[in-house]
């Protein structure tokens, strides 16, 4: 995974690399052909020059008859040199080549600009020679001129690169920072994107249309649970109360007796499942504060004091091993208390007598994690797979368990970005890991 | 005491009324927010049991009206919205109590007898089972002169059944009364067991508990026949 900037980045220097890898590639061959043109302009400048020279003041300062081999100059590095000589020529030389000359008994290459012209029905050769080594230094300086343009080109567009890229995604960096920091599905009324990038503007507008309607739905979702709980509880409570009345009837037959008592306990089973499901649904539409700074330890131990009686009477042991303190903050006591309890209250009913309950909490990796291990009957993978869904778990028969409790723990656990992983092998127990964020 | 039933769904106000009126309350009734208003403000009550889902009244503003009007009466808020904000602003607002629908009668009573020995400053009567007394004031179990050690917890259900003396408590009410306030009812018979199991061994080490009666596996009493 990397990041838009990074990647757009990386791939303006990739293609500057490659465009700069070319051209160095092919740098000596133009850097030559260059400079052979440049130096056979100046050549045939040179020979310009001579002619015209030669034109005003005549040959003869140059060649008088007696002179023997002809005029030749050079300059002291021997890089240069001209020479003009008598000739006799079927044709008219101009033409530029590569030779070798020995001057001075060295042994020079030179690219040399050869020329014949007659003057006064005498035929002459006029040279013009530049030595390659000059040229071959002059093609180095340049070459070294046009790299450090290169490298100086490449850092400063990079560096532009970056910091106009990191100009135009700033709206979207803008853009994630709200949503992560939204807790609840509400934009906080903060101002509209400021940017000129019509992509953001649609991002951020498509984006608040969407968390309205997700507001929308939530604040539905609220008034539902309460409506529902109102509309199913008042008959409910109607119903309880004139069967509680009817029981206070004096002398009242004994099967009717044991009949109202029956409805009653429908009734109570009834109330218990509306209330369990209006509970997930309250957290799950997040109608809970999540505002308390919760300190597991003490909140574990409190859980266990209030099962202790009901583990000793079915002979099961409780320990707690935490050394570890941590406080969890932003959020809702009596949620997590209710989270544990159904954990714990599970894993005593689960669990033989003579058999033992481990609660430990550890910091791992940053994570605070906790524990409750016990040594009862264990669970089917089959069970595993269904444990959070409601009703799926079988409640016992003749229980009073409506089966719901995980999945209350596992809203819970939800709601305050808790993961949950459950190990269990049949016949030997079953362990609950929670980590908190 | 007076007490003014504040509820539109009438078969509910009757039984509230009918079961309150043996427990010797003068009760009257109210259908609607307004006919309430005007009886709060017109008759002295002692108690309003406050439903909050009224068509024609926020439940709420009553409260409100009365404690402006100086009118000094105890509310017990009666509410199955359970909207948790409802629960919070009726407290804030000086409501006594607050019971979720549906509830058990016997619990009401309890409720109303609380706030009463809260407000009015009336110490309960001692209640004595057998051998031994309980001062419900001082919260304590007495066996000639020496005081039995009993939780919290076992305290309170003991207590409520001898309130409720020579009726039957089935394990759920008594589940609800002491763990009511908790979020959900994670009901579970057994811990009424357990803890009456517990209240008899501290007990009988002291004296005989014949009073403390299972009923045909389905609850609990304190009979005062014996």
């Amino acid at each position: 995974m990397m990041k838009l900037q990074t990647k757009l980045a990386l791939f303006s220097l990739l293609a500057k690399l490659v465009f700069s890898a070319l051209f160095i590639g092919f740098l000596p061959l133009i850097i030559e052909r260059i400079n052979t043109l440049q130096t056979d302009n100046e050549l045939i400048k040179k020979r310009e020059t001579v002619i015209k020279l030669i034109s005003e003041v005549g040959i003869e300062p140059f060649i008088t008859d007696d002179t023997v081999n002809g005029f030749g100059s050079y300059n002291i590095l021997k890089d240069e040199f001209i020479s003009l000589e008598r000739v006799d020529l079927a044709e008219d030389w101009n033409f530029i080549e590569v030779t070798q000359r020995l001057i001075e008994g060295e042994a020079i290459d030179y690219r040399v600009l050869n020329y014949s012209f007659k003057v006064d029905g005498q035929t002459y050769l006029l040279e013009i020679g530049q030595s390659l080594s000059s040229m071959r230094y002059a093609a180095k300086n340049t070459r070294r001129v046009i790299l450090i343009f290169l490298a100086i080109f490449i850092l400063v567009t990079l560096l532009s690169d970056l910091l106009y890229t990191a100009r135009l995604l700033r709206p979207l960096k803008i853009i994630i920072k709200r949503l992560e920091d939204t807790s609840s599905p509400s934009l906080p009324d903060s101002m509209q994107i400021r940017t000129t990038t019509s992509d953001f503007v649609r991002l951020d507008q498509t984006l608040r249309e969407m968390m309205r309607k997700i507001e929308e739905l939530f604040r539905s979702e609220k008034e539902i649970t309460v409506n529902i709980s109102h509309e199913l509880m008042t008959p409910v409570s109607v119903l309880r109360s004139k069967l509680e009345n009817m029981l206070l009837t004096k002398d009242l037959d004994h099967d009717i007796e044991s009949g109202i008592e029956e409805s009653l306990r429908t009734l109570h089973r009834l109330k218990t499942l509306i209330n369990s499901l209006l509970l997930i649904s309250r957290i799950e539409s997040r109608q809970y504060l999540k505002e308390d700074s919760v300190r597991i330890k003490e909140l574990i131990s409190e859980v266990i004091e209030e099962l202790s009686p009901v583990a000793a009477d079915g002979g099961v042991k409780i320990s707690l091993n935490c050394n570890d303190d941590f406080i969890f903050r932003n959020a809702n006591r009596s949620l997590i208390f209710s989270m544990f309890y159904n954990v714990v209250n599970n894993a005593i009913k689960n669990t033989p007598p003579k058999g033992k309950i481990e609660i430990s909490g550890r910091w791992r990796d940053a994570i605070f994690e906790l524990s409750v291990i016990d040594t009862g009957k264990g669970m089917s993978q089959h069970q595993l797979d269904n444990l959070f869904s409601r009703f799926r778990t079988k409640p016992d028969p003749g229980g009073d368990s409506t089966g719901i409790g995980l999945a209350i723990t596992k809203s819970i656990a939800d709601f305050h970005d808790i993961a949950i992983r459950v190990l269990s092998e049949p016949g030997k127990g079953t362990e609950f890991f929670f980590f908190f964020p | 005491m007076n007490v003014l039933i504040v509820e539109d769904e009438k078969s509910l106000a009757k039984e509230i009324a009918a079961y309150l009126s043996k427990e010797n309350f003068l009760c009257d009734m109210a259908f609607t927010g307004k006919e309430a208003s005007e009886k709060i403000a017109v008759n002295l009550y002692d108690f309003v049991l406050l439903d909050l889902g009224l068509p024609d009244y926020n439940g709420l503003d009553l409260i409100k009206e009365s404690r402006i009007n100086n009118i000094d009466v105890s509310f017990i808020i009666i509410t199955a919205r359970g909207a948790v904000e409802d629960r919070v602003t009726g407290l804030d607002l000086g409501a006594d109590d607050y019971l979720s629908k549906p509830f058990a009668l016997a619990e009401l009573l309890s409720r109303i007898t609380a706030v009463a020995r809260r407000k009015f400053k009336i110490s309960s009567p001692d209640i004595t089972v057998g051998e031994f007394v309980i001062a419900a004031h001082a919260r304590k179990i007495m066996h000639n002169g020496l005081e039995v050690e009993l939780t919290k917890k076992e305290f309170d259900l003991l207590h409520y059944l001898a309130i409720n003396h020579d009726k039957v408590l089935e394990r759920y009410q008594l589940y609800e009364h002491i763990w009511g306030n908790a979020l959900d009812d994670q009901y579970d018979s057994n811990f009424i067991d357990v803890h009456i199991k517990n209240i008899r061994r501290k007990l009988n080490a002291f004296g005989p508990t014949p009073w403390l009666e299972t009923v045909r596996g389905v609850g609990y009493r304190i009979s005062t026949d014996h």
